[in-house]
């Protein structure tokens, strides 16, 4: 009863943030400000509803997550179960002919199976919680991966579907946004206003406490578990509708982002304590930062440091002003709690200088390239036959990931294209292979409001939905190294056919073995979409051209140099009569041949799809034979031009050429430009090359 | 003599499972490909875990403690990236290692500033760490390889084979170097006595503030040492390295034994973790089972961890053993 009544003259500050979660809201003020001011339509209605989009995913694992970190526990496989949930419904509605909602009803049953597995180990063997969720987080990408062998994937889903996560209701506002709300209000209300929920933070206090206090934990912790289960599952189901298309890389690493999220809104990792508020508080910041760098066109490598800067500060605030509460009003736990000397208000207050250095670089590089657009422009305009005196041509260009050292030369000829074409570039995309991450960046885009877009496509289906509503709102829209579909881009920049890399990569390979004998490939991931396609044709043109060549192994590398190069040595010692080793992804290359190289085998050659800089060394020792590839510099530049001369009305449909000034002319067909056939790289002409 | 297995056996029970597993691998291989058994491959083999296999030996004392650092991949990446740079902007290769030391113990001590000083929960900082790491890196790299690295940067500059040797010579010393400090040096049992329960330890005139930071400062040193070491046996540096090898370490502790609420737990256990999540991808190739299951086994390796580890606790109460005697103190 007393308890009752001094809560209630709380002032409400403290009533609706017990943790301090006004700070997020201070950041969040801070960013809208920030960024409203000096992003491109950043502070509109439409991107607003555009943000909360792109958060749905992680904000139902962020929200499940909540009760599972105020009880005490944790659980890292929910971004797992995501993979394992959409292959289930992509199997449920395709192989196994079930209707959309009974297929529905199924995968949310498996979400449910999934987190009674971690219930099970967690509450019956009482094992900790971060250790049985490492488990079952390799477990269920493992099982997503071992039943789909990477490879299948489903697609073609209907489009009453797909309008759980492409459509509008009323016309603004997104659906998936609604389904979100409701769980979140669900959770609120579950979470705050229910003796069940008020119970997992007794046993986040104390699980021990909780038992005698007559609360059923090992229930109560074991409803929690299932509950996130089946939250990754709906999270999935979003994905799915909103990509439309699932497979078993749905998720991957989001159950980092959504523990920043509930971690950053104040919740704490030991238990008992944090709110649904917060949660919501904490992913918006998140979110909101990556669309403000995005729109304001800053490095979006900077959110990572910024958001690591904003989760240590947050807790440092949090942990000193309940240091000050307990020496203002001494309680018998004060005396436990050590006294803040000042060797740790000096390392507070480095860690704030860190800080607000980052953030000072930041705004310094956001000042520097305001003030390059500024100088850049009017000068310009003379040499750039598209751009009107007042505006520059801006072509916003997007690899498959930034990482990636073929784009990273691919981004060199772009720039250089740009800059004698008197137009703006804007680079920007996946970090690494992340088809959703590709859709936000083509929403922040056309939110920003650029002149033409060109795509290299990691997912046929989950990016048409979004270049189509480009075009719609009159941008151009370019894909170049890999295409959409036909309809959601006005050209294609084709390098090669899938089938012509594969047949150039057999015959080279063919041609190196004598016709005859073992050949093995390492590949880049098992679920690689690009890989995958050349490995059907590699296998096709196999049979119907090779019949005395054998392929004994195909082993993922990752896109990992070191696990390459591992793949290859055991690969060398299990099929000691392998001839030749394709390695079908960039690093991959490099990493075959340092193997062979240190095998001593002169007798095992090296070929398949790589850049000339990486491969160099090994071509002109000889553990290469060959690379195939086009001169991705020159695929840069070509797409750029085409963006350009797109963009200026110079190129519309019925061209048969197009005109690149230093680079030549062009062949037209269709929709295609096509950059000409893949080149082959040996010892002879490599010198040539510089990319 | 029976007296002697009996006081091993209890000593180290908590590695039975994960040795008895190691040990089934081992046989069913022997059975049916003994090939796996060649030099070449185990040469191989160790080669290509001994920079896991020594960060796992600082996430042994970080999880010893009752913490957890995942910053470790994106700590491993920074130290490769920085090795290369060094090596190509002119530094002397035997001065490389040097200033990569430093730089890993700088990294290594932040965190054990903000853990082991402030207080600060180890899975949020680690975690911000990680993030913040990986983004810098990317940002200041673009991608980009570090390449046209100066000849003697591979290997020392010294043979192949010599190399080898060394790198494995170092791992081995490292591994039971830790063992031996944390089983007879005061510095190692303070480590199992905060981890036990650091309460305790502060009474008994440990600082557990300044234990943690140890620990941390020590990691983010092996982090280094892995990541140089891993880096010269290539001839350049990509930088993305190290992606996925904080869970890689913390899978390879825990299924070696060591209890994640810290105090209990060896080296010994660790280095037989590692060589077990090590070899059962090259084994299922050996056997001919294709790669897309990898995951999902080691997945039921680390449940299996778990179940051999209850089933244990259990057979020691039945038998009257306070499970906390049981350890190897």
């Amino acid at each position: 009863m007393q308890l009752s009544l001094t809560e209630a003259r709380l002032p409400l500050r403290v009533r609706l943030f017990p943790n301090k979660e006004w700070v997020l809201l201070i950041v969040i003020v801070a960013e809208v400000v920030v960024y409203g001011i000096t992003g491109t339509n950043f502070a509109t209605l439409g991107n607003a509803f555009e943000i909360t989009r792109l958060s749905v995913e992680i904000g139902l694992l962020a929200l499940a997550l909540t009760p599972v970190i105020v009880s005490g526990g944790i659980d890292l496989s929910i971004g797992s179960m995501m993979g394992l949930s959409a292959v289930a419904f992509g199997y449920f509605w395709r192989d196994a002919g079930l209707p959309i909602p009974v297929a529905i009803v199924f995968t949310l049953m498996i979400g449910m199976a999934g987190g009674a597995l971690n219930a099970v180990f967690i509450t019956r063997f009482k094992f900790p919680p971060l250790i049985v969720t490492l488990g079952t987080l390799s477990l269920y990408r493992g099982i997503a991966e071992g039943v789909t062998g990477g490879v299948q994937h489903y697609s073609g889903f209907p489009a009453g579907f797909l309008h759980l996560g492409q459509g509008y209701i009323g016309g603004h506002v997104p659906t998936q946004l609604v389904v979100l709300a409701l769980v979140a209000l669900w959770s609120a209300w579950s979470l705050h206003r229910t003796g069940a929920g008020r119970a997992l933070y007794a046993i986040g206090h104390s699980a021990e406490g909780a038992r005698y206090a007559g609360i059923p934990v090992a229930r109560r912790l074991a409803t929690v578990y299932v509950l996130s289960g089946a939250a990754a599952s709906l999270a999935a189901l979003v994905y799915v509708a909103h990509l439309g298309q699932a497979k078993s890389d749905a998720g991957t690493g989001y159950e980092l982002m959504a523990i920043t999220a509930v971690v950053l809104g104040g919740a704490s990792i030991f238990g008992g304590r944090g709110t649904i508020l917060g949660t919501l508080l904490g992913l918006f910041s998140i979110v909101l930062l990556q669309n403000g760098l995005r729109l304001t066109g800053q490095p979006a490598e900077l959110s990572g440091i910024l958001v690591g800067v904003l989760l240590i500060g947050t807790i440092l605030v949090d942990v000193f002003t309940q240091h000050a509460a307990t020496r203002a009003a001494p309680s018998p736990t004060a005396t436990e709690q050590p006294d803040v000397r000042n060797s740790q208000v000096a390392v507070l207050s480095a860690v704030i200088l860190l800080g607000a250095l980052i953030v000072a670089a930041s705004n310094w590089v956001l000042v520097n390239s305001l003030r390059h657009d500024l100088r850049g422009g009017p000068s310009m305009t003379a040499a750039s036959p598209g751009a009107t005196a007042t505006h520059r041509t801006l072509i916003a260009m997007m690899p498959k990931a930034k990482g990636d050292p073929y784009f990273i030369s691919a981004h060199k000829g772009a720039d250089s294209a740009a800059a004698a074409l008197g137009v703006d570039l804007l680079w920007d995309g996946p970090t690494d292979l992340d088809a959703a991450k590709q859709n936000e960046v083509v929403e922040a885009w056309i939110t920003r409001g650029v002149n033409a877009i060109a795509v290299s496509v990691e997912n046929r289906e989950a990016i048409s939905t979004v270049l189509r509503k480009a075009r719609e709102r009159g941008i151009k829209v370019v894909t170049w190294d890999a295409d959409a579909e036909a309809n959601a881009r006005d050209f294609f920049v084709n390098q090669a056919t899938p089938e012509g890399i594969g047949n150039t990569l057999t015959d080279e390979a063919a041609r190196i073995m004598g016709g005859s004998g073992e050949l093995a490939i390492i590949t880049a991931s098992l679920s690689a979409a690009n890989q995958n396609e050349w490995i059907t044709f590699i296998k096709l043109r196999l049979a119907a051209k090779y019949p005395r060549i054998t392929l004994v192994a195909i082993q993922p590398s990752d896109g990992d140099r070191d696990r390459a190069f591992a793949e290859t040595q055991t690969v060398l010692k299990v099929h000691p009569k392998v001839k030749v080793v394709m390695a079908i992804a960039a690093p991959a290359v490099p990493g075959a041949a340092e193997a062979v190289k240190q095998s001593g085998r002169k007798d095992v050659k090296v070929t398949g799809l790589s850049l000339p800089n990486m491969c160099r060394p090994y071509i002109k020792s000889g553990e290469i034979e060959s690379i195939v590839l086009w001169n991705t510099m020159d695929l840069g530049a070509l797409t750029v031009r085409v963006a350009q001369a797109l963009a200026s009305g110079e190129l519309g449909a019925g061209a048969s050429t197009l005109d690149a000034g230093r680079m030549g002319s062009f062949q037209v067909v269709g929709s295609e430009v096509r950059l000409g056939l893949p080149f082959i790289f040996n010892r002879t002409n490599i010198d040539r090359f510089n990319f | 003599m029976s007296a002697l297995l009996s006081r091993m056996s209890r000593r180290h029970a908590r590695e039975a499972p994960p040795t008895a597993a190691l040990g089934i691998v081992l046989i069913a291989m022997g059975v049916v490909a003994p090939s796996f058994f060649s030099a070449g491959n185990l040469r191989d083999l160790a080669l290509n875990n001994v920079a896991v296999m020594i960060v796992a030996l600082g996430m042994t004392l970080v999880v010893l403690t009752g913490e957890i650092d995942i910053s470790v991949g994106s700590q491993f990446a920074v130290c490769s990236v920085a090795a290369g740079m060094l090596a190509k902007a002119g530094v002397p290769i035997m001065l490389v290692p040097v200033f990569v030391l430093a730089l890993g113990v700088l990294m290594g001590a932040l965190n054990g500033l903000l853990i082991g000083m402030l207080g600060l929960p180890s899975i949020i900082v680690t975690l911000a760490m990680m993030v913040a790491w990986r983004d810098t890196l990317r940002w200041t790299t673009d991608g980009a390889w570090i390449q046209d690295l100066p000849a003697n940067f591979q290997w020392f500059g010294m043979s192949p084979e010599a190399a080898q040797l060394m790198i494995m010579a170092v791992g081995v010393a490292l591994a039971t170097s830790g063992a031996w400090a944390l089983r007879h040096l005061a510095l190692g049992r303070r480590v199992y006595a905060v981890g036990a329960d650091a309460e305790a330890a502060r009474l008994a005139g440990i600082d557990p503030r300044m234990v943690k930071f140890g620990v941390f400062a020590t990691t983010g040193m092996l982090v280094s040492i892995g990541a140089m070491l891993n880096a010269v046996r290539f001839s350049t540096v990509p930088s993305n390295a190290g992606i996925g090898f904080e869970l890689q370490a913390v899978a390879a502790v825990v299924v070696g034994g060591t209890a994640i609420t810290g105090g209990r737990g060896t080296i010994l256990g660790t280095v037989i973790g590692v060589a077990l999540l090590g070899a059962i991808g090259t084994a299922l190739t050996y056997v001919g089972i294709g790669p897309f299951w990898v995951k999902a086994i080691q997945g039921l390796i680390i449940l299996a961890a778990l179940g051999g580890d209850a089933l244990f606790t259990r057979l020691a109460r039945r038998a009257h053993l306070p499970a906390r005697a049981v350890v190897a103190h």
